[in-house]
């Protein structure tokens, strides 16, 4: 009865339906998809026809797929094998720093605000760091080397800071390896706030 | 307002007098999706989009107001029914009292509106 234009028409309503339910927990997507399923057949039965027009009407009454999760409510995110993996990376110095970078670019899951802010927690200070030594480097082969840091009068610092790595330099590339876990840690939070498919559709 | 504000906060007190609408339907036995959501439709205004009906069973379902068992049927594959928990019918009784007062109090305020 159902032709092979006919079941395209179902099956790609269904794909649709299965990716805007991407945020829902995987037993609670494939349920739906189901039910849906159920849903055409049980209405196809009952038009007593599944030409394209009785199809049509079927899936136009069910409505557009975005609007089917979006009534799911608030969703639970989980944190799924990227969001670990890349709150893992942002944790490790340098590389993993990229790493995390891009996984947190193309994670579904964190929505637009979040990534930026994740991304900028986790990189600002390496660049910091990096422009701070930078700095330092090229100060320290010009005149004054022990002029920028009035902290620590001792001996120590002043021998440090001649290195071209004073205190400052110092906290500051401290704070660059610790900015990453932070980073993870606000993006792990993150995901305990429940979202709305229809946020992470418009991310 | 504008007319999207309109429109939206429509389809949320629509979406949340649905779920009574859907209890109300059980009070006489169980029923399964695809007939619930037929009788849902057959209200007009009710509901726009046939297939938000199933994510919101699963909520009910999930706040124990109703459960649901498997049947086999005489054409197809088995089923699945709906049927009122305790719990489900204390809800409706709460929300068909609240929701005259509620549809009074709204009516009063609309009609007076009109006659200023």
């Amino acid at each position: 009865m159902t032709t092979v234009h006919t079941n395209k028409l179902v099956e790609d309503y269904l794909r649709r339906l299965e990716q805007a339910a991407a945020p829902l927990a995987r037993a609670r997507r494939a349920e739906l998809v189901a039910e849906i399923r159920e849903h055409i057949d049980d209405a196809l039965l009952e038009a007593g026809a599944a030409d394209e027009v009785a199809v049509r009407n079927v899936l136009e009454r069910l409505g557009p797929p975005e609007e089917i999760v979006a009534a799911a409510g608030p969703v639970q995110r989980r944190a799924g094998r990227l969001e670990l993996a890349a709150m893992i990376a942002l944790a490790v110095p340098f590389v993993g720093w990229t790493v995390g970078v891009a996984l947190v670019a193309a994670s579904r899951t964190w929505h637009g605000r979040e990534k930026v802010i994740g991304i900028v927690l986790g990189l600002m200070p390496a660049l910091i760091g990096l422009l701070v030594l930078m700095a330092a480097g090229g100060g320290s082969e010009s005149a004054v080397p022990g002029e920028p840091v009035p902290v620590g009068t001792s001996p120590e610092a002043h021998s440090e800071s001649s290195n071209g790595l004073g205190p400052i330099e110092l906290f500051v590339l401290l704070g660059s390896f610790l900015a990453g876990p932070l980073a993870a840690v606000y993006l792990g939070t993150r995901l305990r706030h429940p979202s709305r498919p229809s946020e992470l559709v418009s991310a | 307002m504008e007319p999207g504000g309109t429109r939206n906060s429509l389809s949320q007190l629509r979406r949340g007098a649905v779920e009574y609408c859907v209890l109300a339907l059980l009070r006489g036995g169980e029923r399964y999706g695809f007939e619930l959501v037929r009788k849902l439709s057959e209200v007009d205004g009710l509901v726009t989009s046939e297939g938000t009906i199933y994510p919101l069973l699963t909520r009910l379902r999930r706040d124990e107001l109703v459960t649901t068992f498997w049947r086999e049927s005489e054409n197809g594959p088995p089923r699945r029914y709906y049927q009122l928990t305790d719990g489900g019918r204390e809800a409706l009784a709460g929300f068909t009292e609240e929701w005259a007062r509620f549809r009074d109090g709204v009516d009063g305020l609309l009609k007076q509106e009109g006659t200023r």
